[in-house]
């Protein structure tokens, strides 16, 4: 290599150093305010998770814990200006039915601000396990907008609807399904992400919050939101991926 | 607890969306780039609103809004698409079986004026042939940053065989105007069609107007 490779080479690599900070500090920095996020929003949920009254008579609702959450988290990103990089949409109810999402995450890229990564979210209640007819509730309504919509009822579940949203943007659209409270351990926040479980649609298996909770029995090991959310950053190409992450 | 009472509103909101009481039914689609205004255009319409703070619409979203033609009362299902690349499999999914199309550009935005071809390509390519089209010049209050010219959008709208207007979600202008002339092409089409071809009419006073490949018709077309 001569004199002028070697400073060619040299002016290359200041110029990529100079261009790779920035993108490096700026995921880092994601990174920390999103992990500040969750934590504002799950450590107040828990508490309401873990509110009893002492007459038994007050529960909160689940739409109402889930609403606390995603309250939470939005003022919080909104005080550390999380939302320039990364936007948090609330779904609307339509968008609920059709999407099966309750909000929407979204690792944002400069400066189209177009989304680079999106994790869909739903949630999943301890006290909604036992109550088939809220499934039969969405898929009726679901079924008489797609009729009125002229177009075919696909019959599946909310997390079903969820799994093939996100399928149809592809691997950089993952699926999320928080659990706000589990079995014997009703005080914490867990989450199952993953951008591949449209492998097991239309494997006789039907996805809901049951088969969901099958990849938890048995998992000694989470991630962190921070880790989630690195990784998802970190990741190259289109790989599946699927975690478990503890949120509290 | 006013979370309660908000829950309460949005189950009779979907409610009153897959209420089946109305003469007619007609499935509208407004499209175009990203950020060219189709949400507040269909706010502006549907609620009245209009809030200038931008946010991407994510995957497909609708409103129901009813209109009233010849005291007939036409339920009006108004879809209203993402128009980022990455949704467009699940946005072209809901072409399919609409009568009417909004196609949306804005008149800042010179980009969204040139993909107007490639969304009427969409539209041929995924939906019915007897779909019908307006264009929207969008933003028409923000005359300073025009880019496109009123007689270019017309021009263009021309040999796109579409009708035209300029509108404004933010000042109100046109935004109604363009929904009823809509709901008057697609009533004057019907009428055409079943002039033509008395056969295709079918369905009683309630039915709905959306299948493919033709909409069934209104036996006695009065809208």
């Amino acid at each position: 290599m001569n004199q002028a490779d070697l400073q060619n080479e040299s002016k290359t690599s200041i110029f990529r150093t100079i261009w790779c900070k920035p993108n490096k500090v700026a995921s880092l920095n994601l990174i920390r305010l999103f992990g500040d996020c969750i934590q504002a929003a799950s450590s107040r949920t828990k508490d309401y998770l873990l509110f009893r009254d002492p007459e038994s008579k007050f529960h909160p609702s689940p739409s109402t814990l889930s609403e606390i959450f995603l309250m939470t988290y939005i003022q919080r990103s909104s005080q550390l200006n999380l939302t320039n990089i990364f936007n948090c949409t609330a779904m609307t109810p339509e968008q609920r039915i059709l999407l099966g999402a309750h909000w929407v995450w979204a690792v944002l890229d400069h400066p189209s601000k177009n989304p680079r990564i999106q994790i869909a979210v739903q949630v999943f209640h301890l006290q909604e396990r036992e109550e088939e007819n809220l499934e039969e509730l969405h898929l009726d309504v679901y079924s008489k907008i797609m009729h009125m919509a002229g177009m075919e009822v696909v019959n599946g579940t909310q997390a079903e609807r969820m799994v093939g949203f996100c399928s149809s943007i592809g691997r950089d659209c993952y699926a999320l399904f928080l659990f706000f409270g589990r079995k014997n351990d009703e005080g914490n926040i867990y989450g199952l992400l993953s951008n591949n479980l449209q492998a097991a649609v239309g494997k006789c298996v039907r996805i809901d919050q049951t088969f969901i909770e099958h990849f938890f029995k048995g998992a000694k090991c989470f991630v962190t939101p921070s880790g989630m959310l690195q990784a998802l950053v970190g990741k190259e190409g289109d790989d599946p991926l699927t975690m478990l992450v503890k949120f509290t | 607890m006013d979370l309660y009472g908000k829950m309460a509103t949005q189950d009779n909101k979907q409610k009153e969306n897959a209420d089946q009481n109305f003469d007619y039914m007609f499935k509208l689609l407004i499209i175009g780039n990203s950020s060219v205004g189709k949400t507040s255009f269909l706010f502006r319409y549907a609620d009245d609103t209009f809030t200038s703070a931008f946010v991407s619409t994510v995957g497909i979203d609708f409103k129901v809004k009813t209109a009233y033609k010849n005291d007939k009362q036409i339920k009006l299902q108004i879809w209203d698409t993402a128009g980022q690349e990455r949704y467009r499999t699940i946005t072209t999914a809901y072409y399919r079986g609409a009568m009417g199309f909004i196609l949306m550009y804005d008149i800042t935005n010179e980009e969204s004026f040139a993909a107007v071809q490639d969304w009427a390509t969409q539209i041929k390519t995924y939906s019915w042939d007897n779909a019908q089209v307006i264009l929207a010049a969008n933003k028409c209050d923000m005359e300073e940053e025009r880019i496109v010219s009123v007689d270019s959008g017309r021009l263009l709208a021309e040999q796109l065989g579409f009708e035209f207007f300029e509108t404004s979600a933010k000042d109100n202008i046109n935004v109604k105007q363009t929904f009823e002339r809509l709901v008057d092409i697609i009533c004057d089409k019907m009428s055409d069609t079943l002039e033509a071809d008395p056969s295709v009419a079918t369905g009683g006073p309630t039915s709905r107007l959306t299948d493919n490949p033709m909409p069934p018709q209104q036996s006695d077309c009065g809208c």
